[in-house]
């Protein structure tokens, strides 16, 4: 019994211990809203993904997709709005724990292969345009979905599009 | 009077012919080393030549030009590159990311501190940990490579080098790959998800559960054998399998529990893994593993071994909570059964670079079990329990550092308290 206090007592501890420094150390951030267009390859058949399924395929968990395709994320480098928000909201993670995941997936093991990392979303589009089994993301004023980018489409995320108002992919 | 002209013929010709070819070889001679005629000055000729060489160098940038053209030509032209044409590397590499195989990629852990107390020995102590080099290699698209090496201090201060993985993987998609070599073996959770690398590890330490049998500890960590994994397809639960056939371990005071090349019975271990990854819940994972083996005793005794472990994880970018619970259980051909029962929970919660920590472990194996309980046999185990508390601050994703505080009870002696420091990065 008095060992069982003990413990409760520690863990109430670290959480008030960290909950001050939390709080002391938590940086402001402020979200302007503008949402997130998942992209694929134009030949790629799929139109709909889930947040569970992005991750996946994000974080390596899924090597293929329906198709036989090998699945190749792209993302753009380190420092964007639109990688942070995706990061945090997809992978629920920094970018620390991002290159530290793979870093730990494959001292596990795992046949995990971080994604292929481009300058700016331009580089994003025309990998993906040029890439079957690619996938990627932009903010949506770097979308324009009228095909003048190439052979890329946007997929919905949940059922919905990047312009519904419960779209949850946003910066 | 015609006698008289032969004879002065006779007399002088032989030396008019002599004296003509002379003048002849000397006028030629003078002729040749005369000036240049009149009709092309000095000037004219300097002239000539400079054009002369200009129409060269003509005729030589004109071979160039038409050389170089041809050495930069392609089979087809290029086509034309839209105007703002981004990151024509990228697109190349990606290609050659999914069709060649990729680079050898090679990591580098480590960890040093310093000790304090009974805990981890007589006197305070600087103390290196580990120096783990890791390597990965993917050597076609199915087949790939891992390879890792440990040094590590001893309570001797020796510093053995231990090859702690080495593995050859064929991976045919997400639901079934193979691997053959020297692994960790897939007992619970806790053994796989963090191996050596104390830089991935929240805590200094590992549980006592899970401490290294080549450092004390009492499961088979480290094995030899097979390998087969994936995902089992049932779509949001996100199951995973895993099962080992590998050599066991071996059995005995001073033994190396893994038997590299020689193993001391032909019953094989197995081990069956299964885990759970349930979509709507990221960041959980719960499972169970069942281990069997047959051990040989030192006197050719077989000792049936089984091990099943139970546990619930839940890792997310903030909390850590890792709960594990097994039963060792030993029994001969006849007598009695017996039961070793451990669990550990670790908690832990991230504020911005902070992160403090909390775990508990407890084992207690009986003063008779036949692989645990005879220290003339192998080191003793016992009960042994107690909380770990501590700090982990990482300066940033290749270092961290963390100060904990241990608190170990053990079934014969008083508890014992230890302080310590780390600093584990990788590189």
């Amino acid at each position: 019994m008095k060992t069982i206090q003990t413990i409760l007592l520690l863990m109430l501890g670290i959480l008030v211990f960290g909950g001050a420094i939390e709080f002391a150390t938590e940086p402001v951030e402020a979200a302007t809203g503008d949402p997130i267009v998942v992209i694929v390859n134009g030949a790629n058949p799929v139109d709909d993904l889930s947040m569970g399924e992005l991750k996946k395929l994000f974080m390596s968990d899924r090597s293929k997709w329906d198709t036989g395709k090998a699945v190749a994320p792209v993302i753009v480098v380190a420092g964007p709005a639109e990688r942070t928000a995706f990061l945090k909201i997809v992978c629920g993670m920094n970018d620390a724990d991002f290159s530290k995941y793979f870093l730990q997936a494959a001292f596990t093991g795992k046949s995990a292969t971080p994604p292929r990392e481009v300058p700016s979303s331009q580089g994003v589009k025309s990998v993906v345009g040029s890439s079957p089994g690619a996938i990627g993301f932009v903010k949506a004023g770097d979308f324009h979905g009228d095909g003048s980018e190439g052979a890329i489409k946007a997929v919905k995320v949940d059922g919905l599009t990047a312009g519904d108002s419960s779209y949850k992919l946003k910066m | 009077m015609r006698e008289t002209m032969k004879n002065i013929f006779r007399k002088f010709l032989p030396v008019q012919i002599v004296g003509f070819a002379i003048l002849i070889a000397l006028s030629w001679t003078a002729f040749a080393q005369q000036p240049a005629p009149a009709t092309a000055s000095q000037g004219e000729i300097n002239q000539q030549l400079l054009d002369r060489i200009a129409e060269l160098e003509k005729e030589v940038k004109q071979l160039r030009q038409a050389t170089n053209q041809s050495s930069i030509q392609t089979p087809t032209p290029p086509a034309p590159a839209p105007a703002p044409l981004p990151e024509p590397v990228a697109i190349v590499e990606i290609t050659q990311a999914n069709v060649v195989a990729d680079r050898l990629k090679l990591n580098f852990f480590g960890d040093t501190g310093y000790q304090i107390g009974h805990f981890y020995g007589p006197a305070n102590t600087f103390e290196f940990g580990e120096f783990d080099m890791f390597a990965t290699a993917r050597l076609s698209e199915h087949v790939s490579a891992l390879g890792e090496i440990l040094f590590t201090s001893s309570t001797d201060n020796s510093v053995g080098v231990d090859v702690e993985r080495l593995l050859l993987k064929y991976r045919a998609d997400d639901y079934f790959a193979a691997s053959i070599g020297r692994i960790h073996t897939d007992i619970g959770y806790y053994n796989t998800a963090f191996h050596r690398g104390d830089y991935f590890q929240t805590t200094i330490g590992r549980p006592v559960m899970y401490e290294f049998d080549d450092q004390g500890g009492f499961l088979p960590l480290q094995d030899l054998g097979v390998v087969l994994e994936g995902k089992v397809p049932s779509g949001k639960l996100g199951l995973n399998y895993v099962f080992e056939v590998t050599n066991g371990r071996a059995y005995g005071i001073n033994a190396e529990p893994a038997q590299n090349s020689t193993d001391g019975n032909n019953s094989k271990a197995v081990n069956l893994n299964m885990s759970a990854k349930p979509e709507w819940v990221p960041g959980l994972a719960v499972g169970f593993s069942v281990r069997h083996d047959y051990l040989s005793d030192v006197n050719n005794l077989r000792v049936s071994e089984t091990i099943p472990v139970f546990y619930a994880v839940y890792n997310s970018a903030k909390y850590e909570w890792l709960n594990e619970a097994m039963v060792v259980r030993h029994a001969r051909p006849v007598g009695p059964v017996y039961h070793t029962t451990a669990f550990y929970t670790q908690f832990s919660r991230r504020f911005g670079a902070y992160r403090p920590y909390f775990r508990y472990s407890y084992v207690n194996a009986p003063e008779n079990d036949p692989i645990y309980g005879d220290p003339t046999e192998i080191q003793e185990v016992g009960r042994v329990n107690g909380p770990t508390v501590g700090m982990r601050y990482d300066f940033n994703d290749h270092a961290a550092f963390k100060l904990q505080y241990d608190r170990e009870g053990t079934t014969d002696t008083k508890s014992i308290n230890g302080g310590s420091g780390q600093f584990a990065f990788t590189f």
